[in-house]
């Protein structure tokens, strides 16, 4: 669903419309801006490129969106400061512990403030103290920015912390609930 | 067997495209060889059959160079009891305007004791061999020819002869086979009288073909026809002519094997690196089978019999290759050796020697199994826990980089102590093997030293596409090193002939300025190797007596056995050229050597008969001539590139004495200063153009002519460059393939990143380029070192001519362009496929 929503995939029916384009009708370029502009990934595997620093991977959607160099490095850094890395920016990810490389792929995620943050199992490869420091940060920032957060996860949990929850069972919406209050 | 069938051969059906790219290296390789080697064989046994057509019954052969004898040789020889048959013969080529036509001149009366020429039908004029010698226009020919020509029975063909254009009338037509099918059936009889004066050969004969009485020995029949004659003739069996030329031609032969071995250690280096990637792409799969209980041997054994398949279905391809490179190089090769050794030409059937395809089939199997011995073992070595761990590496190469770099520096070391022993010369082959295999270990290594180096550049032009690229080199070393090296060593291969060449253009163009001064050649045929007719020496006074010629300078030079091989002696007026040309001497004082050789006190020799033939200043040299054996020392060694064997200088007086014959070859001739050269040229062609057959070329004419010879003899270089681009398509093709599978998930990230397909395709064709530069760079540094070598054992064992060291900076500057844009065009196809793929898949690829 993740992939569909994202962009990623394309559905064999039906369609997939964002601010009102569907998506289906895209070329494979038009997919990618779209993409780049308002869609941040967050993997549970986390995806990072192995032989680039966290600044280099943060920046990575940036240079590719054409930006000047220095503006690029300037908004890494910030991005890596927001999720408390500010010190490890040199660092490649095999450097990282897991919930830190987590944190990478969020700053990289984030890195153009997209409106649409899709988490595939963000805390599905981290143990139950680091997957909450991530659950907590990825809160913190769907508060502070702003952005639509769509997390995807099999962990009831991470589902428990989450304002509205919609179940899907074989391909079906089963439940659909909202929370006034969720346990953060 | 079984693994073969469940492991190997979905892997194989998987990767199709990398697997036909890793056996197209041992197509090449096996194709070029046994393609040069049946096109050389090709020409040898079409000149081996054209003798031994052309010999018919003769069991022996007398000759004396291929200046001729006098006709009294005969006499004597058909005095001994020995001797059942003898028959004079003249041989030589004519232009016809298509192929050569081999022309035979013999004596009909004597002849057919020797030669059968089956005829067609019945003809009186031949039957009655009077009749065919009354009549001196008498000419027989092929069935072929006659075809070609729509020839029969009494047809008229004109021919240019010494005596002027004359024509000629059939008067017989020899059926297929035999005789008739010498020199690929492009042959003619004609009197040995009328040939004589046809070709200007006076009262000569080339040689004498011998049948001996039943129940003699060949061995007594020669001593006892060589003690007759003495040791100025050569009295051997028509076989022997045969070695001759292949002794001639050596140096081609030796020049193409070098090729075509480099073609197939080229390909084993593709075969390494696609081994060593399907061993780390495999790793799982190798973790599995071990795991399921495989022992070390039989994955090892796994990997070897993969290799070998492949090198047997490479193999057979490349012999199909090669046969029809084969049908398609003969007649360049043929051509270009009539031109280079003046030996007539005509490419025959093409036969497949059974030991060549029986070499090139183990060569292209050993080639692939040795290729695949250190990827079986690194196989055999997979750690199963390792392999099977998820995201888990282990890393099979670094402690075999340590080593490799380790016997690098050994053999570099070795290389330069046995450059310090090069005076015995074994020692230049030694260190030449061992300074390749020292590039050869220590260029992944250097690949990766330069991927770093690079990285800045990359990352400086393109922020993530560029940091990609030169990433996925440096992380995976493996994938692209044996790609690097095939490419150095093609690169290599390609500068040390380019500037062998360059180094050589230059010193024959120094040589062409010094000693092709005069204004004219008048010649006999319109190239200046073609030695078939020859000018009376009185035609030196008729040039003299034409209006703006200063001075004529007679040349005659032909073949003659010395030191058993057939050097070039080149008779001339010593004093009269000396005054002209001064060639440059490598040994002995300028003046004195001209002075002593004009006084006929001895002989100039050139530098690469010294060389070649291990003669120095002082020793007595023994040139056999029909007169006896002319003992002469060495009295001037000079820088001459007249014949790749070599040439000895002599002074003509001298030469007309022991070989009775003031014929000449080619006549030097310069102009009155401020004569019209133009207005010269007209005259001398008005005067004796249309008595006899004669050419008058101009001093560029003939420079461009030499100049020529040279192009394609360096031809090969253009086959080398064919096959470093080829190389280089086929090398980066196979890294780029397997380097976008193992990047598929770093390539997928980028592209849910924001990505664009440009911006996917523009990493891929900068990994690329980034091979390409590399390859180019260590390329062409290892081209500077071969090139040292190339030169010192073309010195040495080849030509002999001295070559200054000049590295080809205009071939390099043409390489980079050339290699960066075949790198380009490779990566053209993987970048698509990049960009083809399933991002989903790409995201969930592990």
């Amino acid at each position: 669903m993740l992939n569909l929503i994202g962009g990623l995939d394309r559905p064999s029916q039906g369609e997939v419309e964002l601010d009102g384009q569907p998506l289906s009708k895209l070329s494979d370029d038009e997919l990618t801006r779209v993409r780049r502009d308002k869609i941040g990934f967050i993997f549970q595997f986390f995806n990072l490129l192995p032989t680039l620093s966290c600044l280099e991977n943060v920046s990575l959607p940036l240079h590719l969106r054409g930006w000047p160099r220095k503006k690029v490095e300037e908004r890494a850094r910030e991005l890596l400061d927001t999720v408390k890395l500010g010190a490890r920016v040199d660092h490649l990810p095999d450097e990282l512990s897991g919930g830190e490389r987590q944190r990478v792929a969020i700053a990289r995620a984030l890195s153009v403030y997209p409106p649409i943050l899709l988490a595939d199992e963000p805390t599905g490869n981290l143990d139950t103290h680091t997957g909450a420091e991530i659950l907590k940060l990825i809160h913190d920032l769907h508060d502070r920015l702003g952005a639509t957060v769509l997390v995807v996860t099999h962990d009831k949990t991470v589902a428990d912390s989450c304002p509205r929850t919609i179940q899907l069972r074989d391909g079906q919406v089963f439940a659909d609930t909202r929370r006034e209050e969720v346990r953060r | 067997m079984i693994l073969l069938r469940l492991i190997s051969w979905p892997y194989a059906r998987k990767h199709l495209l990398r697997c036909l790219l890793t056996t197209a290296g041992i197509v090449l390789g096996v194709g070029v060889f046994v393609g040069m080697r049946t096109a050389n064989k090709r020409v040898l046994a079409a000149f081996n059959q054209t003798i031994d057509r052309i010999a018919g019954a003769a069991q022996l052969q007398v000759t004396a160079g291929d200046a001729g004898f006098d006709e009294d040789v005969l006499d004597k020889i058909r005095e001994l009891p020995e001797v059942q048959a003898a028959a004079p013969v003249i041989e030589a080529t004519v232009g016809t305007g298509q192929n050569n036509l081999l022309v035979l001149g013999v004596d009909m009366l004597g002849d057919r004791s020797i030669r059968n020429y089956d005829l067609e039908g019945s003809d009186t004029a031949i039957d009655d061999p009077l009749i065919f010698l009354a009549q001196p226009d008498s000419l027989m020919v092929t069935k072929k020819f006659a075809d070609e020509r729509g020839l029969a029975v009494n047809s008229k063909l004109p021919m240019r002869t010494m005596q002027g254009d004359q024509v000629f009338t059939v008067r017989g037509i020899m059926k297929p086979g035999g005789l008739a099918s010498a020199f690929g059936g492009d042959l003619a009889i004609m009197d040995i009288y009328a040939a004589q004066k046809m070709f200007g050969r006076g009262r000569k004969f080339d040689r004498i073909d011998i049948a001996l009485q039943e129940g003699t020995g060949l061995e007594g029949a020669t001593a006892k026809l060589q003690a007759l004659l003495g040791s100025g003739f050569q009295v051997e069996p028509p076989s022997s002519r045969g070695q001759q030329f292949e002794s001639t031609s050596r140096m081609y032969a030796l020049a193409s094997n070098i090729t075509s071995v480099f073609a197939l250690f080229i390909g084993m280096f593709i075969i390494y690196n696609t081994f060593a990637i399907a061993v780390t792409e495999r790793r799982a799969e190798i973790g599995i089978l071990r795991a399921l209980g495989a022992t070390r041997g039989q994955i090892r054994t796994l990997f070897l019999t993969e290799s070998a398949l492949a090198g047997l279905a490479g193999t057979s391809v490349g012999v199909l290759f090669g046969i029809a490179m084969a049908r398609a190089m003969s007649g360049y090769i043929g051509g270009m050796l009539t031109e280079i050794y003046g030996v007539a030409q005509s490419p025959g059937d093409l036969t497949l020697d059974p030991w060549l395809i029986g070499t090139a089939v183990a060569m292209g199997l050993v080639t692939s199994l040795v290729a695949a011995v250190i990827p079986a073992r690194s196989a055999a070595r997979v750690d199963p826990v390792k392999a099977l761990q998820k995201g888990g590496f282990q890393s099979l190469g670094e402690g075999e980089n340590r080593a490799r770099r380790r016997w690098a520096i050994v053999f570099g070391v070795a290389s330069i102590a046995a450059f310090a022993f090069n005076r015995f010369w074994i020692m230049t082959y030694v260190g030449y093997v061992l300074a390749i295999l020292a590039a050869v270990l220590l260029s992944p290594a250097l690949s990766f030293w330069l991927s770093r180096a690079l990285r800045p550049l990359l990352a400086g032009l393109r922020p993530v596409e560029g940091a990609l690229a030169a990433d996925s080199l440096i992380q995976a070393p493996r994938r692209t090193s044996g790609t690097i090296a095939a490419l150095m060593l093609s690169l290599a291969l390609v500068i040390s002939l380019g500037g062998l060449a360059r180094s050589s253009y230059d010193s024959l163009a120094e040589w062409m300025r010094i000693a092709l001064n005069p204004d004219f050649f008048v010649t006999t045929a319109e190239t200046l190797s073609s030695r078939s007719f020859v000018f009376p020496g009185s035609l030196a006074d008729g040039l003299r007596a034409i209006e703006g010629v200063a001075e004529v300078q007679p040349v005659r030079s032909v073949r003659v056995m010395v030191k058993n091989a057939p050097i070039m002696v080149i008779a001339i007026n010593v004093g009269a050229v000396a005054k002209r040309v001064h060639l440059p001497p490598v040994e002995g004082n300028s003046d004195e050597m001209y002075r002593l050789a004009a006084q006929e006190k001895g002989v100039v020799v050139s530098a690469n008969f010294a060389r070649l033939h291990d003669a120095h200043m002082g020793e007595m040299l023994e040139i056999p001539a029909p007169a006896g054996v002319l003992r002469l020392p060495i009295v001037g060694v000079v820088d001459d590139f007249s014949d790749q064997q070599g040439t000895l200088l002599l002074n003509r007086d001298l030469f007309i004495r022991y070989w009775h014959d003031d014929s000449v070859n080619v006549f030097r001739v310069y102009v009155t200063p401020g004569a019209d050269a133009a207005q010269v040229r007209q005259r001398i062609l008005q005067a004796f153009g249309g008595q006899q057959r004669l050419f008058v070329l101009t001093n560029r004419e003939v420079r461009d002519f030499i100049t020529r010879l040279t192009d394609q003899w360096f031809g090969l270089t253009n086959v080398q460059t064919a096959v470093a681009m080829l190389v280089a398509i086929l090398g980066i093709v196979n890294a780029l393939t397997v380097s976008i599978t193992d990047r598929r998930r770093e390539l997928g990230v980028l592209q849910a990143v924001g990505g664009l397909r440009n911006q996917i395709r523009h990493t891929i064709w900068m990994e690329a380029i980034a091979i390409g530069i590399i390859g180019v760079a260590l390329g062409l540094a290892l081209g500077a070192v071969q090139l040292f070598y190339s030169i010192e054992i073309a010195r040495r064992d080849l030509v002999g001519i001295s070559i200054s060291y000049a590295y080809p900076f205009q071939t390099a500057l043409i390489l980079i362009p050339v290699i960066l844009g075949s790198a380009l065009l490779a990566a053209l196809g993987p970048a698509e496929s990049a960009v083809r793929g399933s991002l989903i898949e790409a995201l969930e690829y592990e």
